[in-house]
């Protein structure tokens, strides 16, 4: 036995090594996907709509929720909303809801929202909704960050940037 | 039979030890170099490092900013506005270069800045050795898709004293690094 182990010991130490880079693996994949985390901080959030009456996040529970961080002022953000108009109207009633959290000011808003026949709630959460945003993973506070959460409540996603169509169906889908 | 071998009784807890290891290297790299989820798939750089903010004051009339744009970031032309404190200052208005016209789906015809801008900020009733704090907003977007929001920064700057050299540029103090996010 004796005789094998320094080649044994250089098993155990490879192993050890592929271990820790697995573990590093896993633990950046995690984050790079979002995946497997709670969100019930974000679903805890209430927010007012464009009456002012505020929203708690939690009444779409157990839906598949996406929510939009955006501005009126942010165009890749007004860019890509008329993609999930169009989604929330093929999928909302097989459980599909956006909500969209406007880091911006309700006249803005609601000017916006006709323009583009806003079909789903728009909420108003001010400059403070960025803050919110970063504590949910969008580090440098930019425009547009999108959170989608699945019917469990954990988070499937996370984008900082618009969404592409292919990228939202593929989503959809999987979660719906 | 392999319970009397001494190596494989070793191997047991080193094994167990470096599966904690593997364990702990995971959970720090969970938490520790929390590059966010999102941010992953494009790397982005905060605000205030993709639009860097400097001023001084050329002499008692003139003061100058100026932005340091990072490669793949602009700013708006129309969304520069200037101020200066104290109010007994009088602030005239700032000439800004042409920018570059983006043709913008939503807002028409924008301009926009790349690389660096200085702008001269013409001023009044400001004195030699006096202290202004010269405030600059902005906002700006990146080339992958993201905006930033309307900032408004502040810098501290000394007016030369009369026939003296122009004052060297003062950046705007970067927030402290934020290691735990």
């Amino acid at each position: 036995m004796s005789a094998a182990s320094p080649s044994r010991r250089w098993l155990v130490v490879g192993a050890a090594v592929l271990a820790l880079l697995f573990g590093a693996w896993v633990a950046r994949s995690l984050l790079q996907s979002g995946a497997n985390r709670d969100a019930s901080a974000l679903m805890a959030v209430s927010l007012p709509d464009l009456q002012g009456v505020q929203q708690p996040l939690r009444q779409w529970q157990g839906k598949l929720v996406v929510v939009n961080f955006w501005a009126t002022w942010c165009a890749p953000c007004r860019e890509e909303m008329p993609m999930f108009v169009a989604a929330q109207k093929a999928h909302g009633a097989k459980g599909l809801q956006f909500v969209g959290i406007a880091v911006d000011e309700v006249a803005k808003v609601k000017q916006f929202a006709h323009e583009i026949g806003l079909n789903y709630p728009a909420l108003i959460g001010g400059f403070g909704a960025l803050e919110l945003s970063r504590a949910l993973g969008n580090s440098v506070m930019a425009l547009p960050f999108t959170i989608i959460v699945g019917r469990d409540g954990q988070v499937m996603h996370t984008q900082l940037g618009p969404l592409n169509h292919n990228q939202l169906e593929r989503l959809v889908e999987a979660g719906l | 039979m392999h319970t009397h071998d001494p190596v494989d009784s070793l191997r047991r807890p080193a094994r167990a030890a470096l599966a904690l290891i593997a364990h702990r290297a995971a959970l720090v790299g969970a938490l520790c170099c929390n590059v966010g989820a999102a941010a992953a798939e494009i790397k982005l750089l905060p605000g205030e490092e993709a639009f860097r903010y400097a001023a001084r004051a050329i002499d008692a009339r003139t003061l100058e900013a100026r932005f340091t744009i990072a490669d793949g970031y602009y700013l708006y032309r129309d969304k520069l506005r200037f101020g200066v404190e104290p109010e007994s200052v009088a602030v005239g208005a700032p000439a800004l270069p042409p920018g570059k016209v983006k043709d913008d789906e939503f807002f028409g015809r924008v301009e926009t800045y790349r690389e660096q801008i200085v702008v001269r900020i013409p001023v009044e009733r400001a004195t030699p050795g006096q202290t202004l704090t010269l405030r600059a907003d902005s906002q700006g977007c990146a080339d992958v898709g993201v905006c930033y929001p309307p900032t408004s920064q502040r810098i501290a700057i000394v007016v030369p004293a009369a026939g003296a050299a122009a004052g060297a540029f003062v950046e705007a103090t970067p927030p402290k690094k934020r290691w735990f996010q």
